[in-house]
C-alpha cells in the first residue's frame, strides 16, 4: 500500500515527513545501484537527453542513457502512472452472443522512476489523493503501488523554476521513497518509505547522520505569497486581467499534457460492435471542446475562460476539493507553451491588490 | 522611446488602431506575443531576432477580433502568412495596420496590401540551410527507413495539438479530428492515430504553409514536423511554380485546375 503521505503544500494542514533511513551512496556506486535496479527485473524510467536537445523522460535499459545534467524535463512523468492511452477494457461478442470483457493488469511491471525532480514527485502526492480519495481508481492504484519514485534535489534552476512560491523547495522529500542530493562526490540519501527502503542495498550505502542540504541546492527566489494568492484569489473570478491574461493563448494542449498534476480525461470507445477498447486519453481545458455539451450549448465560449479554469483549478479548486495547491512550480508550462505564457505571472496578475 | 514605439503610440493617438499585437519582454526574459491596447502602453513594445512567434495566428482568435482595427507587428514569417491569408480572403471581417522593420531598422508601415506583397516578394527567404540538410538527410533514406524515422518520430507526439494552434493557416472553426460523426481520426494518442493526424494536417497545408516553421519549433515532443510541408513545398515549386505567402492573388496547387495540368501521375 502506498504511503500516504500529503504534501506540504497542503493549506497549511501539511503533515512533515521525516525519514526512516539516512545514507550515503558514493557517486563511484550510482552506475551499480542503477544498473542493480535494472537486473532485479524492473522498468526503470529516467531523463534522456534527445537528438532534439532537450530531456525526455524513458525506458531505459542502462545507466549510461541517463542524463544528469538537466533541468527539468520536457515532460512530466505522470504517464508512469496515468498513460497518455489508457486501456480500460477490450470486449468481444462471441459466438453464442456474450460479451467477454477483459481487463487484465497483471502485467503492469515493477517501475522505477529515477531522476524525478522534488516537485515531481511531490506531484505524485496529489495524483494519488485524485485518484484515490473517493471512488479509488484502481488503474491508478495498481500502477502507483508497482511504482517507486527516486528523486534528485536540484542543484541548478532555470527562471521558470518557481517551486518555492508553492511550498515546497529544491530538496523536498514529499512524496517520494528516496530522495538522493549530490554532495560533492557522494550522494546524501533520504529514505523515506518502506518501498525506498527495499531498494537499499547494504553492500553500496552507509549509514550517516542528518546533513543540511542547502547549500547544495538551486537557489529559487520566491515569486508570490501562496497565502496571499489564495486569499486573493477567491475573488479573482471576475477580474477583468484574465482577458488579459489569456489573450496570447492559443488552446492547445501542451501545458495540460506537460504538467504533473493535470489528471483530465476523456473516455473514447474504439471499435465495431463485434470487439473493441474502452479507452482513457488525456484532455486538456484548454481545448474548445473540452466543455462542450452533446446539446452543442458550451458554457465557456473563449480561451480567457479556459485559462481562468486552468488557473483558477490549480489554485483554487483543487484547495477547495482535496486541501492541495495543485500546482508544483515544475515550471513545465512556462518553457513549453508555443507563446510563452507563464502561470505565475497570471496568477501575479489576477490576484493583484 | 524607440521608433517602434512612438509610431505605435502614434497610431493609437490618431486613431487608426484600437489594438497592437507586437512582442515584449517576459519576466522569464524572453520575447512574448503581446496585446497593446493604448498609446500609454507602446513603450512595452520589442523587436528583436528572438522574436520568433508567427503572430498572424492571432488575426484569427475571436478576442482579438473584437477589437476590429488591429495593428500588427511582423516578423517575415508573419507578413508571409498575411499575404497567404490574404489570398484566402480570411481578413473581411477587420480593418489591419501591417508594421514591420526593415533591414535598415526603419519602421514600415504598409499604406496597401500591393505595398507589402512587393516587400514580401523583395525579401523571400529561402528554406534554412538548417532544414536543407535534413530535407536532403531524408531524401537519402529508402522508403522503408523514412517510413521507420516518421512512424519513431510520431510515436512520441502527444495529440496537444500544439502545432495545430500556432498555425495561421490551420483556421478551420471546426478541425477534422473533432469531428465525431463519423470520426476521422481516432482521439487517442497511438502511433497509427498520430501519423493519421500528421498526414491530414500536411495535406491541408499543402502549397499553403509558408514555411514558418513554428509548428516543429513549437512541437513539445521536439518532432521536426514542418519539414512535412516544406517537402511538399519544394514538389508544388518544381511542379506548378507556386510559392505560398508570395502573392495575395496566389492559387494553390489543390484548390484550383488548368486544362495543362500535369498529369504524369496518371499511369
Amino acid at each position: 500500500m502506498t504511503k500516504k503521505v500529503l504534501s506540504n503544500n497542503l493549506s497549511g494542514n501539511g503533515i512533515n515527513t521525516f525519514p526512516m533511513e539516512l545514507k550515503i551512496l558514493t557517486s563511484a556506486n550510482i552506475p551499480t545501484f542503477f544498473n542493480n535496479l535494472l537486473q532485479s527485473g524492473k522498468v526503470v524510467v529516467a531523463p534522456v537527453l534527445k537528438k532534439n536537445g532537450k530531456v525526455y523522460f524513458e525506458s531505459v535499459e542502462s545507466y549510461d542513457q541517463v542524463s544528469t545534467d538537466y533541468i527539468q524535463t520536457v515532460f512530466s512523468a505522470k504517464s508512469v502512472v496515468f498513460p497518455k492511452v489508457e486501456e480500460l477494457f477490450s470486449y468481444t461478442k462471441k459466438e453464442d452472443g456474450s460479451v467477454e470483457i477483459t481487463n487484465d493488469m497483471s502485467n503492469v511491471p515493477e517501475t522505477v522512476i529515477w531522476g524525478l525532480r522534488p516537485c515531481d514527485s511531490s506531484a505524485f502526492n496529489y495524483l494519488t489523493e485524485f485518484f484515490l480519495k473517493e471512488n479509488p481508481d484502481s488503474y491508478y492504484k495498481t500502477r502507483k503501488e508497482r511504482t517507486t519514485l527516486i528523486s534528485v534535489s536540484c542543484a541548478k534552476a532555470d527562471d521558470a523554476c518557481f517551486c518555492t512560491s508553492v511550498g515546497l523547495n529544491p530538496g523536498s522529500t514529499e512524496g517520494c521513497d528516496i530522495l538522493l542530493t549530490a554532495m560533492g562526490d557522494f550522494f546524501y540519501t533520504e529514505v523515506m518509505t518502506e518501498k525506498g527502503k527495499a531498494l537499499i542495498d547494504a553492500k553500496l550505502f552507509t549509514d550517516t547522520e542528518e546533513k543540511s542540504k542547502e547549500e547544495f541546492l538551486a537557489k529559487i527566489n520566491i515569486k508570490f505569497s501562496i497565502d496571499e494568492v489564495k486569499e486573493r484569489i477567491q475573488n479573482a473570478y471576475e477580474s477583468s486581467e484574465w482577458k488579459h491574461e489569456s489573450m496570447g493563448c492559443l488552446s492547445c494542449g501542451a501545458c495540460a499534457f506537460s504538467c504533473p498534476t493535470c489528471t483530465c480525461f476523456d473516455i473514447q470507445d474504439e471499435g465495431t460492435t463485434e470487439n473493441g477498447k474502452r479507452l482513457r486519453c488525456w484532455d486538456a481545458c484548454g481545448f474548445g471542446q473540452f466543455t462542450q455539451h452533446a446539446s452543442g450549448h458550451n458554457p465557456k465560449t473563449n480561451q480567457t475562460a479556459r485559462r481562468r479554469q486552468r488557473l483558477l483549478h490549480k489554485f483554487k479548486y483543487s484547495v477547495e476539493n482535496l486541501g492541495i495547491v495543485s500546482c508544483v512550480g515544475c515550471g513545465r508550462c512556462i518553457r513549453i507553451c508555443p507563446a510563452h505564457l507563464n502561470i505565475f505571472e497570471n496568477i501575479l496578475n489576477v490576484t493583484k491588490a | 522611446m524607440t521608433k517602434l514605439q512612438n509610431k505605435v503610440a502614434e497610431l493609437f493617438e490618431n486613431g487608426t488602431i484600437n489594438l497592437m499585437i507586437g512582442f515584449k519582454n517576459a519576466l522569464t526574459n524572453q520575447p512574448v506575443p503581446c496585446f497593446i491596447e493604448n498609446a500609454s502602453q507602446a513603450e512595452l513594445l520589442i523587436y528583436t531576432p528572438e522574436c520568433k512567434n508567427n503572430l498572424a495566428v492571432y488575426l484569427h482568435k475571436p478576442e482579438v477580433k473584437q477589437s476590429k482595427k488591429i495593428g500588427i507587428f511582423g516578423n517575415m514569417a508573419t507578413l508571409r502568412s498575411i499575404v497567404q491569408l490574404t489570398s484566402e480572403n480570411q481578413f473581411w471581417d477587420i480593418e489591419k495596420t501591417i508594421l514591420t522593420i526593415d533591414a535598415n531598422d526603419e519602421v514600415i508601415v504598409f499604406a496597401n496590401m500591393e505595398e507589402l506583397e512587393t516587400y514580401v516578394q523583395e525579401n523571400f527567404p529561402d528554406i534554412s540551410e538548417e532544414d536543407l540538410k535534413l530535407l536532403a538527410y531524408l531524401d537519402s533514406l529508402t522508403r522503408e527507413e523514412r517510413w521507420n524515422y516518421w512512424t519513431e518520430q510520431f510515436t512520441a507526439c502527444i495529440k496537444c495539438y500544439a502545432c495545430r494552434a500556432v498555425c495561421p493557416m490551420c483556421y478551420c472553426s471546426q478541425c477534422t479530428v473533432e469531428c465525431n460523426q463519423p470520426q476521422w481520426v481516432k482521439v487517442s494518442s497511438k502511433t497509427s492515430g498520430n501519423m493519421e493526424w500528421h498526414t491530414i494536417r500536411a495535406m491541408h497545408l499543402a502549397g499553403r504553409c509558408v514555411n514558418c516553421g513554428e509548428c516543429g519549433r513549437t512541437c513539445p515532443a521536439g518532432i521536426p514536423i514542418h519539414l512535412l510541408t516544406a517537402r511538399m513545398n519544394q514538389d508544388l515549386f518544381k511542379e506548378f511554380g507556386t510559392r505560398p505567402g508570395f502573392s495575395t492573388k496566389g492559387e494553390y496547387a489543390l484548390n484550383t485546375f488548368k486544362v495543362d495540368d500535369k498529369e504524369g501521375f496518371i499511369k
